[in-house]
């Protein structure tokens, strides 16, 4: 089974993990410990820093590395931080860049399309996926309610929420799934037993996502829960690399 | 990369008859907060077979809210002797209740101890009203699994340090590890002979387990999920492929629960 892992990163966070990877070199030796192929890459400094700063260093780090594939991290184009939406198209042609991060609480923004309307026509136009971390918050909005939020805002985005938590989500993420047919699942926390066979049988195997979490989380969890997952070993692929080469492949730059 | 044979023997097979897995922290049965897909106890020997899993230690969901339920656990073992063993949870907030039940834990066939959940039952593992359980749990040399959380001020790993040297005789298993509060809770584990560090949601927290086995030692590591909550094969891939020995993997995976539940088999 070929690992495509949708949710790794590397670089100095702010609050230091037990373990981690300081450099794309260090990243690429974890990843072949867990035989992960391939993996849809962001830095800590994305996050922790200014994307202007995050942005430009993942980009110049994965340079040449064949096994990573880049992102952006973005912002309201209001302030003029990220210039426009042809500069970022431009950068995103010239490196190959086929999906987004947004990480609202640390950089302080809404994630209302007032805000973002201009990057979420582009993510619509173009089916450039936007990836947000379940604990990711604005405007006194958290959780799945966000994520309804942006979703009733832009229906028809291609939107893929990570690291959804171990405590009982299905009860909130199974409406959703069930009325915005662009939302996905990452499942490096969907540990449910048995959850990833129930999803499948209700939902098809499209809608989830192979990812790590890395380095906060061990990767070796949703490894053997996935290569071990009691349902057909297509379903298994399309988890594991299948639908997100789908995603990225339909991506037009 | 090569990996050790036992990651690749569960990787290909989802199970390896040298390592027959005991889950120290299960429970059973449907819960408030949560959807289970397999909460029945023939849904978990089900669970337990495709993983390996040759016996588990459960609490009743049912008596985390209202202790009588334990009697399903009592059931549940003298159906499946071979698969489940079970904690007798005690509920803090019915004092009254608590010298009758220890003396029904005392003739009921298939507990090894007690289970606390003091997180949510609002009540600290230090306070009088466990002081008859604990008592009677020391004066047996019983298991008792705590719910343990970081920073918590009813069940943290300083709480657990109070209580070791005054209980020496109990086997307190750190349920959830202390989370959060991991150098706390090794550093408990590392130095009283009478506490392990369970890994229930702990595990997943990367090279948490690799922390663990090299300050407390594999020797004081116990494996636990929570089944019907997590599958089994997630809390097991975070052990294997944690950077530690395949003795240790061993250790943490049976052969320490095998030595705490041997007296009750």
């Amino acid at each position: 089974m070929k690992f495509f892992d949708c949710n790794i990163s590397f670089g100095t966070l702010m609050l230091r993990p037990i373990r981690f990877a300081e450099t794309v070199q260090e990243l690429l030796a974890e990843m072949s410990y867990y035989n992960i192929s391939e993996a849809l890459v962001h830095h800590a400094k994305q996050r922790d820093d200014s994307p202007l700063i995050g942005n430009e260093i993942l980009l110049k780090e994965i340079e040449g590395f064949d096994r990573l594939h880049g992102t952006l991290a973005i912002l309201p184009l209001q302030t003029g931080e990220l210039r426009s939406i042809e500069a970022i198209m431009n950068k995103m042609r010239a490196k190959d860049i086929r999906a987004f991060w947004a990480f609202p609480a640390e950089h302080r923004y809404s994630m209302s399309r007032t805000a973002l309307g201009a990057f979420y026509d582009l993510m619509v136009e173009r089916n450039i996926p936007l990836f947000i971390h379940i604990n990711e918050s604005c405007e006194g909005l958290t959780g799945w309610r966000l994520i309804e939020t942006i979703l009733a805002d832009v229906p028809d985005l291609t939107l893929v929420v990570t690291e959804h938590g171990s405590w009982g989500q299905d009860r909130f993420f199974r409406p959703l799934i069930e009325k915005y047919e662009n939302l996905y699942l990452e499942i490096s926390r969907y540990e449910l037993d048995g959850g990833i066979k129930d999803f499948c049988k209700r939902y098809g195997a499209e809608r989830l996502l192979f990812g790590t979490g890395f380095p906060g989380w061990n990767p070796g969890g949703p490894i053997l829960m996935l290569a071990q997952a009691d349902i057909s070993m297509r379903e298994r692929d399309m988890i594991a690399s299948g639908n997100l080469e789908r995603i990225l492949g339909r991506v037009r730059l | 990369m090569k990996l050790s044979p036992l990651i690749e023997e569960f990787m290909q097979k989802g199970r390896s008859e040298s390592c027959p897995i005991i889950d120290m922290h299960g429970h059973l049965g449907p819960y408030q907060g949560i959807y289970f897909p397999n909460p029945s106890s023939e849904d978990m020997i089900r669970t337990l077979d495709r993983c390996g899993v040759k016996m588990i230690v459960s609490s009743s969901h049912g008596a985390l809210i209202d202790t009588r339920a334990n009697i399903e656990m009592a059931k549940v073992v003298k159906k499946y002797p071979d698969r489940f063993r079970a904690y007798w949870v005690i509920n803090p907030n019915y004092p009254e209740r608590m010298q009758k039940e220890i003396e029904q834990f005392s003739k009921t066939e298939g507990f090894v101890g007690f289970k606390f959940l003091s997180d949510y039952h609002k009540y600290p593992i230090t306070g009088p009203r466990y002081e008859p359980a604990l008592t009677f749990a020391d004066e047996h040399g019983l298991l008792v699994l705590m719910h343990t959380w970081g920073q918590s001020p009813y069940d943290s790993p300083s709480l657990v340090e109070q209580l070791a040297d005054k209980y020496p005789n109990l086997t307190f298993l750190m349920g959830h590890s202390g989370y959060g509060e991991w150098e706390k809770a090794i550093q408990i584990a590392q130095q009283h002979s009478n506490v392990y560090l369970e890994l229930t949601a702990a595990y997943a927290v990367n090279g948490v387990i690799e922390w663990m086995a090299k300050e407390a030692g594999s020797r004081k590591v116990l494996f636990g999920t929570d089944l019907p909550w997590f599958d089994p094969h997630y809390g097991i891939g975070c052990v294997l492929f944690s950077r530690i020995s395949d003795e240790d993997r061993h250790n943490i995976l049976h052969r320490n629960a095998e030595k705490l539940i041997k007296p009750y088999l």
